[in-house]
């Protein structure tokens, strides 16, 4: 049986009075690859951002590896990584620095410093901006002159480069073309772990909209106003489960 | 009957109105006794003296001056960036350390900034004596205090989403940091780091004509002597070492991405640092202590100062600065807006750059020549030299500004003036008037200058117990003039906030 990674326990969050998360119970394997499905404003994002601890639950616990993630060391916690939305990258950076930031949990106030200099290796970061399909024509561009597909594969590198066990990732597919949509998703699922199972996440939880990138998954959870209605196996999804979240 | 409307506009002129009470009791005070004086400092300007011994002192007293304000400079930005640093949300969103740090730090900014280089100046040569480092020490004191809060302003506008983006990568705290500011300090570097260079070397002039050095100490001497002729030799090099200056600093450009350059930058850093530090030690205990009456005088001292005339002092103090804003704030546009033609820009653009140029103590001696010291002659003085500065910035905002309203409404027959008015001058009110919010701040400071040559507010009182070694006096009066600043950065804040 697969070890549990991650775990809510009766998590709730509450945000100006309104109740974003309710009574929420999770447990994540090591190694399931989870699909996260609900409408616009479900939950779907702060899900995400109490799993790696961005945002504190009003009421209820967060496990990492069985441990209270308050109480992990930063080593510990540098074990989830994320891939946001809204990207989050840094718009007066370059594009390879910033997919250097990825590397900060890994390296010293050094590697910090010579990265913002442009001084530090880049070779790791354009190895896995290459895995994006991202041109080497882009890697010393600001952020900001970057288009909005550019961009996403920006952050999916800086996500990929952590070599985390857990990736979890909110809408990663959006702004991406058809043809690259699956390049990402067998970078993220598949292809690199067969090239090398140790670089590659273990654990994948992925927010998603579009029902066609399902296939690869696992499991899949529902939720729908800040309640998880379903977390079956991918084989056992009905039209009845998406009726009640959609 | 039409209501009356107060647009930004209208605001931008209304000020103007103290002239009327300013107007009054400088005509009352007017005297003839050094009309001839006036005249002969006047023509001066047109024949100043020009020959070897001068020109050595020039050179000289220049480089004085571009030391004392270099190096305080050097040492502000560099400091500076560090206390804004340590005084923006950021530093303490990455340490978790309790908001009550961030506020303490902010306040004991405050106070420190709200206090005039002039006046930490006065202060230090009391206690130590006249020393080439004190003027670096007087400018780094409040500039180091000025500079952390454009940098801290600039540190809060980083997204809070790149915060949680970097936080959640969980790397080392510094690193997390050093990433998150790196740019925002950079940018405010290259935005206002020559800017503030310049306004250095502008207060190492003024702490001169208080006996630092320099050029200002030559400028005073010349005054005080009626060497009119030599005074203008020390002011036209003065004018040309800022022509040749702006000049430069236009012409330097950052590079970020040249490596060579970086580091040496950052050597510089740390180099600067460390003799800052140096520096600083050896000046604690080498320093002679002689003419400080000890720190326990401060308390045996008693003061003299009524408490009519304390409170009397901060009113004069508060109506100096009112007075001067609405000068500072309605002049330019006043005058530009009535004398809108190429020739008469050109005179009103060399007059406005001789108000900035000639320190306010000077501009206030010259016009003591023909009126009697009052409330309104230090107004008038510290209201020209400001609208010499905000006359500049109307001046480049109304250069660059699109110009098709106005051609526009000129081709419709109405008038020159209205068209400059309302088809130019009413686009900029509101980012002028912003401007001026600011620059109140600044001219609220700078009472102490005017006051202290002026014998008004508490400027003048300052000067008066620091002669008499007053302890008690100096502190009280510090504390008052130190919350009258504050006090108007607060105000100021607001309507800066609700004008932009």
């Amino acid at each position: 049986m697969n070890k549990t990674v991650l775990e809510l326990k009766n998590i709730s969050y509450k945000y100006k009075n309104n109740l974003i998360l309710n009574k929420v119970n999770l447990k994540i394997n090591s190694g399931e690859k989870i699909a996260l499905l609900g409408k616009s404003g479900s939950g779907k994002t702060t899900l995400i951002s109490v799993l790696n601890g961005t945002i504190k639950p009003t009421q209820g616990e967060v496990k990492l590896f069985n441990e209270s993630f308050e109480e992990l060391d930063r080593k510990q916690k540098s074990k989830i990584t994320t891939i946001w939305q809204d990207l989050r990258l840094i718009g007066d950076l370059s594009a390879e620095q910033n997919v250097n930031c990825g590397l900060l949990a890994k390296n010293n106030f050094f590697f910090a410093f010579k990265n913002l200099l442009n001084i530090s290796s880049f070779k790791k970061a354009h190895k896995y901006m290459e895995l994006c399909r991202l041109h080497n024509s882009i890697y010393d561009k600001k952020i900001r002159k970057l288009s909005g597909g550019q961009k996403q594969r920006v952050a999916i590198a800086r996500s990929l480069i952590q070599e985390s066990n857990i990736l979890l990732a909110d809408e990663p597919f959006n702004n991406l073309d058809p043809k690259l949509i699956t390049t990402i998703k067998n970078l993220m699922l598949e292809s690199v772990d067969k090239n090398d199972t140790k670089k590659s996440p273990k654990t994948i939880l992925v927010a998603l909209h579009r029902l066609d990138l399902l296939n690869d998954f696992d499991k899949v959870i529902g939720i729908r106003d800040g309640k998880i209605f379903f977390n079956i196996k991918r084989n056992n999804l009905k039209k009845i489960h998406l009726e009640k979240i959609y | 009957m039409n209501k009356l409307k107060l647009n930004y506009t209208s605001l931008s002129f209304l000020p103007i109105l103290v002239c009327i009470p300013l107007g009054y009791q400088l005509i009352n005070n007017i005297h003839f006794g050094g009309f001839k004086l006036f005249q002969e400092f006047l023509i001066s300007a047109f024949n100043p003296k020009i020959d070897n011994e001068i020109i050595i002192t020039v050179i000289k007293r220049l480089n004085e001056t571009i030391l004392i304000g270099f190096f305080s400079w050097l040492v502000s930005i560099i400091f500076g960036a560090f206390f804004g640093i340590i005084s923006s949300n950021i530093f303490y969103k990455i340490f978790n350390i309790p908001n009550f740090f961030y506020r303490t730090i902010r306040f004991f900014l405050t106070i420190i900034r709200s206090i005039h280089e002039v006046v930490w100046g006065i202060i230090l040569m009391q206690i130590y004596g006249i020393n080439f480092s004190i003027g670096i020490i007087a400018i780094c004191i409040p500039y180091i205090a000025v500079n952390s809060k454009v940098f801290a302003e600039q540190l809060e506008t980083i997204d809070y989403k790149s915060f949680e983006s970097i936080n959640q990568i969980n790397a080392p705290k510094f690193s997390s940091l050093l990433t998150l500011i790196w740019n925002p300090i950079i940018n405010t570097f290259k935005n206002f780091g020559l800017y503030r260079l310049e306004c250095s070397i502008r207060s190492s002039v003024i702490l001169g004509l208080f006996g630092i050095g320099g050029i200002g100490t030559s400028i005073f001497l010349s005054f005080q002597t009626l060497n009119f002729r030599e005074l203008w030799t020390y002011l036209w090099s003065l004018a040309i070492l800022i022509i040749l200056s702006g000049l430069l600093f236009k012409k330097i450009k950052f590079n970020t991405k040249n490596k060579i350059l970086s580091i040496f930058f950052i050597a510089v850093f740390f180099i600067t640092i460390l003799f800052s530090f140096s520096y600083f030690l050896y000046f604690i205990f080498n320093i002679n202590f002689e003419n400080f009456n000890s720190v326990s005088s401060l308390f045996k001292s008693s003061s003299d100062l009524g408490l009519f005339d304390f409170f009397k002092l901060i009113l004069e103090t508060i109506i100096l600065s009112l007075l001067s804003t609405g000068i500072a704030i309605s002049l330019p546009p006043l005058v530009i807006g009535i004398f809108n033609s190429k020739s008469s820009k050109f005179f009103i653009k060399i007059f406005a750059f001789l108000l900035r140029l000639i320190p306010t103590p000077v501009i206030l001696l010259t016009l003591l020549t023909f009126n009697n010291p009052s409330l309104s002659l230090a107004a008038l003085t510290l209201g020209l030299h400001n609208a010499g500065i905000t006359s500049k910035l109307l001046f480049t905002n109304l250069d660059s500004q699109d110009k098709r309203n106005y051609i526009a409404m000129k081709s419709l027959g109405i008038s020159k003036k209205t068209s400059w008015l309302l088809g130019l001058f009413s686009q900029q009110a509101k980012s002028y008037l912003a401007y001026c919010a600011y620059r109140s701040d600044i001219i609220i400071r700078e009472t102490a200058i005017v006051g202290v040559i002026g014998s008004v507010g508490l400027g003048w009182q300052l000067q008066e117990s620091l002669s008499s070694f007053a302890w008690q006096e100096v502190t009280i009066v510090l504390i008052a003039y130190s919350s009258i600043a504050i006090v108007g950065e607060l105000i100021n804040g607001k309507i800066k906030n609700s004008l932009t």
